[in-house]
C-alpha cells in the first residue's frame, strides 16, 4: 500500500496536462485550416476558445499548488510538479500562437495568399505539432533519452522558417503594396517556428523530472 | 513511561459493559441535520470544573469525509474529540453546554444511551493499545458485547473488520496468535478493526499514528481514504502535514488568551483553502510556521 491517493492525483494531473496538449494542438491544426480556406467565422470561434485552454491551465496549476501543499512532494514527485508548472505555461503560449494565427486571418480579411505559403505553414505545424506530441509521449513515461533528441528537429522548423521568411522579403522589396500581407503571414510563420522553441522547453523539463538535470537542451 | 502506560490503561477504560437496550433508550432532544452533515456541533462549550476548556464551538462535520483538527498543544482538540462519544464522562466533574448533533439527536443531552453513542462513533487512540488477547478476540470483543456469540456470524464479523482495516492478508493465518506480537503499525490497524467491528458511523482519531513509523503511517493514512467510502472520519493531530495529506476539511484551534487559556474555533473550511489561502492571519501564521 504505497501512496495510493497520492499517485491517483498526480496521475489525475498528468491526464489533464494531456488533454491542454491536446487542446493546443486543435487550436494550431484548427487556425492553420481555417487560414487556407480564410474562414473568418472559424477564426473568431477559436480565438475566442482561447479562453478554455486558460482555464484548463489555470486548473492544472491551482491542482499542483493543492498537491504541493498539501502532500508535501518530494524528490521526483516534486520535480514532477514543478515541471508541470512550466510545461503547462508553455502548452498555454502555443495556444496563444494559434490563437494570434487567428487574429491574423482576420486582419487579412479575403486577401490573396499564395498556395505554397500556406503550405509551408502547415509543414511548419505539422512538424512543431509532432514534436509537441512525442514530448508529451515522453512525459507520461519519463523518457529523458527521447526529450533530448525531440529538440534537434527544431533546426527543421528553423529551415522552414527561413525559406519563407526570405520568399516574403523578395516578394516586399519587389511590391510594396505587398508588404502589410506579407508581414501577416511572416508573423504566422514566426508564430510557428516559436512553437517548436516551446516544445523544446518542454523536453527540458521531461529531462529534468527524469534526471533532475536542470539545463537548456542542444537544439543543433 | 509511567505517563504513558497510564493513560494506556484510561484508554481500554473505553469498553463499558454491555447494557442493550439500544431502542428503549430514552431520545434527548432531535433536530434536523443536513443530509450532507453528519455531525453538527453548536455553540459547544466545555469546563473541567470551574475551567473553561472550550468555548462557543460551533462546526458541521459532513458524512464520508475526513475532517482533521489542528492547533497548538493545549487548545483543547482532543477535548473536542472526546466530546463527541462522550469519553470525556469518565473525568469527574466536567460540564458541557451547547449541542453535539448526531443525525439528528443531541449526543450530550441527558438520558442519551452513552454505550450507544460509543457503538456509533468509534475511538482509535494515539497509542495502540490491543487487549492481552489473540487477534480474532480483539476484534471480536465489540460483537461479542453487543450480545452477539454465533460463531459464524462472529467470524464474518472480524474477517469484514480486518478486511476493511486492510490487515486480513497479513494475519489470516495467525487469527489465534496473541494481538500483542503484531508490529505497531499492525496493531493500530487491528484497533481500527475492532472499532469497525461494531458497525460505527463516525470513527475518532485521536493522534492514531503518532506513535507509529514512516510506512505505517502511510498506511492508516491510505487506510482512511477507503474508510471514508463508508464511515465519517474526524482526527486530531499534532502533524500538520499528516492533517494536509489525509483531510478533506480543516478546523484549526487555538486558545483565546493566555489567561483564561479556553480552546476556540479559529478557522474551519476545505483543507485545500486553510492550506493554501487561510482567511485569518492566525491560520496562516499557524500553518506558515509563523506561530505555534
Amino acid at each position: 500500500m504505497a501512496r495510493e491517493t497520492f499517485e491517483r492525483q498526480l496521475q489525475m494531473l498528468l491526464d489533464q496536462v494531456l488533454v491542454l496538449g491536446s487542446m493546443v494542438e486543435h487550436v494550431v491544426l484548427e487556425s492553420l485550416d481555417a487560414l487556407e480556406r480564410r474562414d473568418l467565422v472559424a477564426a473568431r470561434r477559436i480565438y475566442e476558445a482561447d479562453l478554455q485552454v486558460n482555464e484548463k491551465r489555470y486548473a492544472i496549476e491551482s491542482g499542483c499548488i493543492t498537491l504541493i501543499a498539501t502532500q508535501q512532494p518530494m524528490a521526483r514527485d516534486l520535480r514532477f510538479l514543478a515541471a508541470i508548472l512550466e510545461i503547462i505555461t508553455e502548452l498555454e503560449r502555443i495556444g496563444d500562437y494559434g490563437k494570434g494565427i487567428c487574429k491574423i486571418i482576420m486582419l487579412l480579411s479575403d486577401e490573396a495568399i499564395d498556395p505554397v505559403q500556406i503550405y509551408e505553414l502547415q509543414e511548419m505545424a505539422k512538424l512543431g505539432l509532432d514534436m509537441l506530441r512525442r514530448a508529451l509521449d515522453a512525459f507520461v513515461t519519463c523518457d529523458a533519452t527521447t526529450a533530448r533528441e525531440i529538440p534537434m528537429e527544431d533546426s527543421k522548423v528553423d529551415q522552414l522558417y527561413n525559406q519563407v521568411y526570405r520568399k516574403l522579403v523578395e516578394q516586399m522589396t519587389a511590391d510594396n503594396t505587398t508588404v502589410d500581407r506579407a508581414n501577416h503571414i511572416m508573423w504566422a510563420a514566426h508564430n510557428l517556428e516559436r512553437m517548436a522553441d516551446r516544445v523544446t522547453n518542454i523536453c527540458e523539463r521531461i529531462v529534468y523530472v527524469a534526471t533532475g538535470e536542470m539545463k537548456e537542451l542542444d537544439t543543433t | 513511561m509511567f505517563t504513558n502506560l497510564e493513560s494506556s490503561m484510561t484508554e481500554e477504560k473505553q469498553i463499558t459493559p454491555p447494557t442493550l437496550h439500544l431502542d428503549i433508550a430514552p431520545k434527548a432532544e432531535t433536530t434536523q441535520l443536513s443530509d450532507k452533515n453528519k455531525i453538527e456541533i453548536r455553540e459547544f462549550s466545555f469546563f473541567y470544573g470551574k475551567f473553561k476548556a472550550l468555548g462557543n464551538i460551533s462546526m458541521q462535520i459532513p458524512a464520508n469525509q475526513i475532517t482533521a483538527i489542528i492547533g497548538p498543544s493545549g487548545c483543547g482538540k482532543s477535548t473536542l474529540l472526546r466530546s463527541i462519544n462522550r469519553m470525556n464522562d469518565l473525568v469527574p466533574n466536567i460540564r458541557m453546554d451547547g449541542q453535539i448533533i448526531l443525525n439528528g439527536e443531541n449526543v450530550i443531552g441527558s438520558g442519551v444511551d452513552v454505550v450507544d453513542v460509543r457503538r456509533r462513533v468509534g475511538m482509535v487512540f494515539q497509542r495502540p493499545n490491543p487487549f492481552p488477547k489473540s487477534i480474532y478476540d480483539n476484534v471480536a470483543y465489540g460483537p461479542r458485547l453487543y450480545g452477539i456469540s454465533h460463531r459464524y456470524g462472529l467470524d464474518e464479523m472480524v474477517y469484514n473488520a480486518l478486511r476493511q482495516a486492510a490487515l486480513w492478508d497479513e494475519v489470516k493465518d495467525k487469527l489465534h496468535q496473541s494481538a500483542m506480537a503484531l508490529s505497531g503499525g499492525q496493531q493500530q490497524r487491528l484497533c481500527i478493526a475492532r472499532a469497525l467491528a461494531v458497525e460505527p458511523e463516525v470513527i475518532l482519531m485521536d493522534e492514531p499514528a503518532s506513535a507509529l513509523d514512516p510506512v505505517a503511517t502511510l498506511k492508516i493514512e491510505e487506510l482512511m481514504q477507503t474508510l471514508k467510502e463508508t464511515y465519517t472520519i474526524i482526527i486530531v493531530t499534532h502533524n500538520m502535514q499528516q492533517a494536509a495529506r489525509v483531510s478533506d476539511f480543516t478546523a484549526f484551534m487555538m486558545i483565546d488568551n493566555p489567561k483564561t487559556r479556553t480552546g476556540v474555533m479559529v478557522e474551519y473550511g476545505p483543507t485545500t483553502q486553510i492550506f493554501t489561502n487561510p482567511k485569518n492571519k492566525q491560520t496562516e501564521d499557524y500553518v506558515t510556521g509563523r506561530f505555534g
